[in-house]
């Protein structure tokens, strides 16, 4: 009993802070701010996977979300100098639109939750060992199991690496494919960096 | 307190309880994507609406099946989550070397 009281307290608690920590993602003007309160976001996440009995899964969101893509999104601010520059209030015509976007979505997707359709009630244990089930299937050829996907995640994860680092270099190395330089003769010019074309003019 | 414990003990949310934070949590990120104007904002938005939908599916693997298949959907999810940040950034870079700006309403050239 003691263990569902707490469930019941530890949810509702970080269901309320959740949601004000996201609306505090989309709607603080410091974008420095907003990825503070991402990353307070995606820790009660783990919290809530706990809950869920699904710890494997709560360490890996704190190593990866926590540890790599908001890293990654704090990179990104920085390297864009978005931290100095307060963004401009967004105008009434996105915020309505935003807004309505957003309403529209709960409510529609709250009349599919309280539907009448088959539920269970009775909680299904869970698999006792989870984390040695879950490298079972993961690896596993059958029918069942998931070694076709894992694969392509990892072929995913070598051309996202990859790209990065050619999307994000300064100069484009000699024989870079897909690097054209422009159709006409003079789009080279504007596939330079600013600062090269300016010094090219002078 | 004993009653207070029995009327906790039998509040505990239901799956429809945590369907519907993950709901509240999808449609925030909705209505981010669509008001934000610098794209690191779309780009975190975005990954609100990616964690909502790896919660979802590990909550009906919780109340709905005896395995694990949703948990590893989440895993896959966060996967894909990691590989769009990290072209999202490497775009955002070249893009702020190449117009010195990532307000997406500045960025039209496919449109005009």
């Amino acid at each position: 009993m003691i263990a569902s009281a707490l469930t019941t307290v530890m949810f509702y608690t970080i269901a309320a802070g959740m949601t004000v920590l996201a609306l505090a993602v989309i709607f603080s003007r410091k974008l420095l701010r907003a990825a503070i309160a991402l990353m307070a976001v995606l820790m009660l996440t783990a919290g809530l996977y706990i809950l869920l009995h699904a710890e494997f899964l709560a360490g890996v969101q704190v190593l990866v979300y926590i540890g790599g893509i908001v890293v990654l999104i704090v990179f990104a601010i920085m390297l864009t100098r978005s931290a100095d520059l307060l963004e401009d209030h967004p105008t009434p015509k996105r915020m309505i639109v935003g807004s309505i976007a957003g309403l529209a979505m709960l409510f529609g997707s709250c009349c599919a939750i309280f539907a009448p359709r088959p539920i269970s009630e009775q909680v299904i244990t869970p698999v006792p060992d989870d984390v040695r089930a879950i490298g079972l299937k993961l690896l596993d050829y059958g029918p069942e199991g998931y070694v076709l996907p894992f694969e392509l995640i990892s072929l995913l994860l070598l051309g996202a690496a990859i790209g990065g680092i050619v999307i994000a270099r300064k100069i484009p190395a000699p024989d870079q494919p897909f690097t054209s330089g422009g159709d006409e003769a003079g789009e080279v010019h504007f596939t330079r960096p600013l600062s090269q074309r300016e010094e090219e003019t002078k | 307190m004993n009653a207070v414990l029995q009327f906790l003990a039998a509040h505990e949310p239901g799956q429809n309880h945590w369907l519907v934070l993950a709901t509240v949590i999808f449609s925030i990120g909705i209505a981010g994507l669509l008001t934000r104007r610098n794209a690191v904002g779309i780009l975190m938005a975005a990954e609100l609406m990616l964690n909502s939908a790896a919660l979802v599916f590990v909550i009906f693997n919780r109340f709905s099946a005896p395995s694990v298949d949703g948990q590893i959907m989440a895993i896959f999810i966060i996967a894909v989550a990691a590989a769009e940040a990290v072209i999202g950034m490497a775009i955002f870079v070249a893009l702020f070397r190449y117009r010195q700006t990532i307000d997406v309403t500045q960025i039209a050239l496919l449109r005009d």
